[in-house]
């Protein structure tokens, strides 16, 4: 998918995959349609998405980190196989619970190896979304265009 | 006496349900605003179980974790919008003068 080129030893070049206009019914649905490509490409089990979703009904919408943002993970044990990334745009936005930041329309997931390989990768997601990340993915119809914005981001780890 | 003030780094915890990556956001955000304030500051990120047996002189967390912080610092400030760093620098020196460490 993209060319190879030096990374740093150690760090591995993370999976990364997008849909986008995703008909879901509700922020459960959204979090595993963010999710399920992921699984799908092996960089994580099916249980991930369920995991995220687990860990929001215990502790609450975690995961909503903006107006209209949601950004799902859970933890290396939650079945978790390769560093990955992945972007939802959703075709109606869904209600998360979260009292300032409904309705979510935008959910990116990110899972993680281990408790440091991730570290420079959401240093360049949080860079990107204080500079319109999520507007340009919101704006993007194809899910063709929206993983050449994510692997853009993702080079710059 | 654990006496805070411009003397020495102030602690800083950011926490979120995981402790992988809402808080890790927070943590770059925190330096982020803590530096433009010219405090300071060790910044570390965790998950709210390990945050409630840790001790810190700022608490930084979706207000949805807030309750559970009051005994792990003096000050606890309460997150809506991650993007917002200017609305976290505003917070955080509201918060540091109300204690009198800025």
């Amino acid at each position: 998918m993209q060319a190879d080129e030096p990374r740093p030893v150690g760090v591995a070049r993370p999976v990364v995959e997008a849909s986008t206009a995703v008909d879901v019914e509700d922020w459960r649905a959204a979090v595993r349609a963010a999710c399920r490509p992921l699984a799908a490409a092996g960089a994580v089990d099916d249980r991930y998405a369920e995991r995220c979703i687990e860990i929001a009904e215990e502790h609450g919408p975690y995961m909503v980190l903006a107006p209209g943002l949601a950004l799902a993970h859970a933890r290396p044990e939650d079945g978790v196989h390769r560093l990955c990334l992945a972007s939802a745009t959703l075709a109606e936005p869904v209600p998360f619970g979260h009292a300032d930041n409904d309705p979510v329309d935008l959910v990116l997931a990110f899972g993680s190896p281990d408790d440091s390989s991730h570290l420079r990768l959401l240093q360049a997601v949080a860079e990107h979304l204080l500079t319109g990340l999520a507007e340009t993915l919101r704006e993007t119809p194809d899910r063709e265009r929206a993983l050449i914005v994510l692997t853009d981001v993702v080079q710059q780890m | 006496m654990n006496q805070t003030g411009p003397d020495r780094e102030l602690r800083v915890l950011t926490v979120c349900g995981v402790g992988m990556g809402s808080s890790l956001i927070l943590r770059m955000n925190a330096e982020k605003a803590l530096s433009s304030l010219g405090v300071a500051a060790k910044v570390e990120h965790t998950d709210v179980s390990s945050a409630r047996g840790m001790k810190a002189d700022v608490a930084i967390a979706q207000g949805l974790h807030t309750d559970e912080l009051a005994g792990v610092a003096p000050v606890v400030i309460a997150i809506s919008n991650f993007m917002d760093v200017d609305g976290l620098r505003r917070q955080l020196d509201e918060a540091l003068r109300a204690q009198e460490w800025l």
